[in-house]
C-alpha cells in the first residue's frame, strides 16, 4: 500500500496535466484570393 | 460619375492592401497589429463580398490566438452570416468549422457540435475528403473538451462519471473516423494530431494501453517531422499513461525527455511541470533524494515565474518528501511556507492540508 508521501503523489498526478494538439482553424486566404484576381486580369488582356 | 467609380477602385484597393498586410502580419504571429490593419481594412470597406468573409474569418482566427475568444466568436458569426447570404459553401463549411472552435473553448459544447456537423455535412456534400477530416477532428476535440469537462478534478481517469464517459467515448470515435480519411489522404501531420488527441481521450476514459499506442504513434509523427514541441506533448503523455499502468521507471524516463526538450524549447512552464511530475514519480518509487531534487528545480523555476501555486505545491510536496525521510525540521519549514502560500492564494483545501 501507498504511503503518505506516495498518495499525496499519485493525487498531484493526476488527470490535469496532460497535453493536447493545437486546434485547427480554417483560413480564408486573401494572398490566393489576390493572385487569382490578378491572373484573371491578365488572361482578360488582350 | 467617373469620380465616383475611381474612388470606388480606390477604396476597393485600399481595403485589400490592408488586408493583405494583416495577413502578413498575422502569418509571421504579430496578431496585435494584425488585427488592427484587418480593423483599419473594415473601415475602409469593400463591396467584394469574398474580401470581407476572408477578413472576418482571419480577424476570428487572430483574435482567437489571442486568446480572445469573444471576439473571435464575433467575427466568426459575421462571417458565417455572410457566406450564408451570397450562397458560399466553401465559405461556410470552414465559417462554421471556426465557430465551432470558438464556442469549444468557450466551454459551448452543444453549440459547438451543431457548428461541426454543419462543417461536416456541408464538406460531405461538397465531396471535401479534407473538410470532412478536419470538421471529424474539431468533432472530437469538442466531445473530448465536454467530457473533460463533466470530470471534477481529484478523480482518477478512468473513474468519471457517465456523462464524460459518453462524451470521452465519442470523442474517440470521431477521431477514429478522422484517421480513416486522413490515412487515406496520406496526411502524416493530421494523423499526429489525432493520434496525440486520441491518445488524451483514452487515457482519460481508463484505457491506459490504447493511450500508449496512440502516443506512441504521435511520437513516430512528431519525429518524422523534427516537431520538437510535438515530440515533448507526446513524450509528457506518455509519462503520465505509464504513471498509471503502474510502470513508474518508464514513466520517468518519459518525463526526462520531456524536460529536456522544454529546457531546448525554452519553455519554463513545461520545464516546471516537468520537474514536479518526476518530483511525484521518484515520490512513487520511493527514491526521495531524488524526488526532492526534482521538486526543488520545480521550486526555484515557480519561484522565477512567480507562480505562487506551483511554489505552494513544491512545498507542500517537498513538506511529503522530507518528512518519508525523516527530516523533520525541514518537512515543518517547507509545511509552514506551504501554509503561508495557501493562506495567500486563498487556497482553502491546501490550508487545511498544511494545517494537518
Amino acid at each position: 500500500s501507498l504511503d503518505d508521501s506516495q498518495s499525496a503523489a499519485v493525487a498531484t498526478l493526476r488527470s490535469d496535466h496532460f497535453e493536447m494538439e493545437p486546434e485547427t482553424m480554417e483560413t480564408k486566404s486573401l494572398t490566393d484570393y489576390f493572385n487569382k484576381m490578378h491572373r484573371d486580369v491578365m488572361m482578360g488582356m488582350p | 460619375m467617373a469620380d465616383c467609380s475611381n474612388l470606388k477602385v480606390r477604396m476597393e484597393a485600399s481595403c485589400l492592401e490592408l488586408a493583405l498586410e494583416g495577413e502578413r502580419l498575422c502569418k509571421v504571429g504579430d496578431y496585435h497589429v494584425g488585427v488592427s490593419f484587418f480593423e483599419s481594412a473594415i473601415q475602409v470597406g469593400t463591396e467584394d463580398l469574398q474580401i470581407l468573409s476572408a477578413i472576418y474569418s482571419q480577424l476570428g482566427n487572430a483574435y482567437f490566438h489571442l486568446h480572445d475568444y469573444n471576439k473571435a466568436l464575433e467575427y466568426h458569426r459575421h462571417d458565417l452570416t455572410l457566406t450564408r447570404t451570397i450562397g458560399d459553401q466553401l465559405g461556410e463549411a470552414k465559417a462554421s468549422g471556426n465557430l465551432g472552435n470558438t464556442l469549444k473553448v468557450l466551454g459551448r459544447y452543444d453549440e459547438a457540435a451543431v457548428c461541426c456537423q454543419r462543417h461536416l455535412d456541408i464538406s460531405r456534400m461538397l465531396h471535401d475528403k479534407v473538410g470532412q477530416a478536419r470538421a471529424l477532428y474539431n468533432y472530437g476535440n469538442v466531445y473530448h473538451a465536454k467530457g473533460k469537462n463533466i470530470c471534477w478534478s481529484g478523480m482518477d481517469p478512468g473513474d468519471f462519471p457517465e456523462e464524460a464517459r459518453i462524451a470521452l467515448k465519442k470523442a474517440t470515435e470521431y477521431y477514429e473516423a478522422n484517421l480513416a480519411i486522413v490515412k487515406e489522404l496520406g496526411d502524416r501531420a493530421a494523423q499526429g494530431r489525432t493520434y496525440g488527441n486520441l491518445g488524451n481521450s483514452h487515457y482519460l476514459l481508463g484505457n491506459f494501453q490504447d493511450a500508449v499506442l496512440a502516443h506512441e504513434q504521435r511520437l513516430l509523427i512528431a519525429k518524422e517531422f523534427g516537431d520538437r514541441a510535438a515530440e515533448r506533448r507526446a513524450y509528457c503523455n506518455l509519462g503520465n499513461a505509464y504513471i498509471f499502468l503502474g510502470q513508474f521507471e518508464v514513466a520517468a524516463e518519459h518525463y526526462k525527455r520531456t524536460l529536456q526538450l522544454s529546457r531546448q524549447l525554452k519553455d519554463r512552464a513545461v520545464e516546471a511541470q516537468a520537474c514536479y511530475s518526476l518530483g511525484n514519480t521518484y515520490t512513487l518509487l520511493q527514491d526521495y533524494e531524488r524526488a526532492i531534487d526534482y521538486h526543488l528545480k520545480h521550486l526555484i523555476i515557480a519561484q522565477d515565474l512567480k507562480d505562487r501555486i506551483g511554489e505552494g505545491r513544491a512545498c507542500w510536496s517537498l513538506g511529503n518528501a522530507y518528512t518519508a525521510l525523516g527530516n523533520h525540521e525541514q518537512a515543518m519549514s517547507f509545511a509552514e511556507k506551504h501554509l503561508e502560500i495557501s493562506k495567500e492564494i486563498g487556497d482553502r483545501g491546501g490550508e487545511l492540508t498544511a494545517r494537518m
